[in-house]
């Protein structure tokens, strides 16, 4: 904790907090979004917490950004202003925030003191995962560790959450007819972006070593900051740069809509597949060391090592698929056509 | 090597305090966008190398692989932010930022 | 040693702050976009000087190369949008509900 640079990141972000919400225009408040996520992850760097700094940095700083810049291209840039009754809306907004931070600073008070070393978790649990770790899963990233095997559960149901979310998506936007009812009339200013060499250029040649640095990524995730999570928003933030640079129905003859969803399907079932063969061999859900009898020349311990592994793949395919099929949908509203 | 580290970092530091001036002080959006593509490259080129050196306090295999990957970065930097430069330069362009030209002077 | 990085890491900050400047007040879209780019290149520097200090530079190279290709990916998307929309302010551009919207 270096407090010094604690100081300048804080006035840095809440100066790009206030800039997004009074920059009356919604592309540059989309951008600033972004700056104010860059350094969202360097406070969290700070702090020494990496894997959610390199979460963030994926998908705060990169993917969300890019999604939000795909809506405005989709909808308008102007910040829709009330006509009456402004003051009273800002009244209200006013003391709902005070009334909410007054609530939490309450809450906090029963709080213990930061670094206190007597905190009922730092008595019981934690030294637990620090000093069994990698006697029971010889996997030294304590964080995956605790992700992926002792919390197994959980993870499985944040990758169904992100599975429900590309449903969602697609349940509101994705429309099959040509013609529609509720069809919005294009914008006025619209042009086809001539082709632009360089930037095809430059693209093509990089992408090959970002699904490679994606799959090492997922794969290094035992033993440096990474995992499934990061590596699968990485791998879709590649594709994603095709379709910027490229057409968009050039990266649909790559990744059909059919395959997308499939693959979405499967990286939640390999993961609760691999839970349920736990149960078939004969121990409880999503414990692993039950493995060692399926997996050639592993003992219980490498059995768990693997089967943190198997359901971190399961978690990179399903969010790669996500990612895309959200990007698809927002940046041609549905209809697959054309996009940004 | 200390002596190394440290001048690397002050010059890549003073890059980057000028590409900060120039970003700022410019009268015009193309001359601030050659102030921030180049200068910005440099300076990440400078400081990256002299952090890949301070690596070496001793010579294993580790701390090669971290070097290498350090230059990696550098490697990446390097194609693509003048992509980004020419890619916001061409929008830019397309839309219709005219360059900043000066005013003729008046007859006295 | 690690002072000296630490007073790089604060020297950084400051020259963010200058930035921000021009990414808040920059006339046009553009200018922000550029100075978006340029606070993702310094952040990635910041990262490894942050290793630096921790002497655990191997846990950190990892998250800055995925910074600089994020940094990236943002920077052209943002300015294919201008290649589609070609207009530089927000007025005169969105749908038109009603005759006095614009």
């Amino acid at each position: 904790m270096i407090w010094q640079l604690d100081l300048s990141i804080l006035t840095l972000i809440v100066i790009c907090a206030f800039a997004t919400i009074m920059v009356k225009d919604l592309l540059s408040a989309a951008i600033i979004f972004g700056a104010y996520s860059f350094l969202m992850c360097l406070l969290w760097t700070e702090m020494g917490a990496v894997d959610v700094a390199f979460t963030e940095a994926s998908v705060g700083a990169g993917v969300s950004t890019v999604l939000f810049i795909a809506a405005v291209y989709q909808t308008t840039r102007k910040v829709g202003v009330r006509k009456s009754g402004r003051l009273l809306s800002k009244a209200v907004a006013l003391v709902a925030t005070l009334l909410t931070g007054l609530v939490l600073l309450i809450a906090e008070a029963d709080f213990p003191d930061f670094a206190n070393p007597f905190t009922p978790a730092s008595l019981h649990l934690s030294p637990y995962y620090i000093m069994q770790t990698l006697h029971d899963t010889n996997v030294p990233n304590i964080v995956t560790s605790v992700l992926a095997d002792y919390r197994g559960f959980d993870t499985m149901f944040e990758t169904a959450v992100i599975f429900t979310a590309g449903l969602a998506v697609i349940a509101i936007l994705r429309r099959f007819k040509k013609e529609d009812r509720c069809d919005l009339p294009e914008p006025y200013v619209i042009s086809e972006a001539h082709p632009d060499t360089i930037i095809r250029f430059i693209a093509r040649q990089l992408v090959p070593f970002i699904q490679l640095f994606a799959l090492y990524v997922v794969a290094h995730g035992h033993h440096s900051p990474g995992g499934g999570f990061q590596g699968g928003v990485i791998f879709g933030a590649s594709f994603i740069l095709l379709a910027i640079s490229y057409d968009f129905k050039m990266v649909l003859g790559i990744m059909s809509e059919r395959w997308n969803i499939l693959l979405g399907n499967i990286g939640v079932l390999i993961y609760a597949g691999i839970g349920f063969l736990c149960l078939l061999l004969g121990a409880n859900f999503l414990d692993y060391s039950v493995l060692s009898k399926v997996l050639p020349a592993t003992d219980k311990i490498m059995a768990r090592s693997h089967g943190m592994l198997g359901i971190e793949i399961g978690v990179a395919i399903a969010v790669l698929a996500i990612v895309i099929s959200i990007y698809f949908n927002i940046v041609s509203r549905g209809k697959y056509d054309k996009g940004l | 090597m200390d002596i190394v580290v440290i001048m690397l970092t002050v010059i890549g530091l003073f890059s980057f305090f000028a590409t900060t001036v120039g970003l700022l002080r410019f009268p015009d959006f193309y001359s601030r966008m050659h102030a921030a593509g180049k200068g910005d490259t440099l300076a990440s080129l400078l400081m990256l190398l002299a952090l890949a050196l301070y690596n070496f306090h001793e010579v294993n295999l580790a701390n090669l692989l971290v070097a290498i990957k350090i230059l990696s970065i550098v490697v990446f930097i390097f194609m693509a932010s003048p992509t980004a430069t020419h890619a916001i330069t061409d929008a830019a362009f397309e839309s219709g930022v005219k360059p900043w030209t000066k005013e003729p002077e008046e007859e006295s | 040693m690690d002072s000296f990085f630490i007073a790089t890491g604060v020297a950084l900050c400051l020259l963010m702050l200058l930035t921000l400047h021009r990414t808040v007040h920059g006339p046009t879209a553009i200018d922000r976009i550029m100075g978006v780019n340029v606070i993702g290149t310094k952040t990635t520097i910041l990262l490894i000087i942050i290793g630096s200090i921790y002497h655990r530079v191997d846990m950190f190279v990892d998250i800055a190369l995925a910074y600089a290709l994020l940094n990236f990916i943002v920077t052209i998307a943002a300015s294919r949008y201008f290649h589609h929309r070609k207009n530089l302010s927000s007025r005169g551009y969105g749908y038109k509900f009603r005759a006095e919207d614009d």
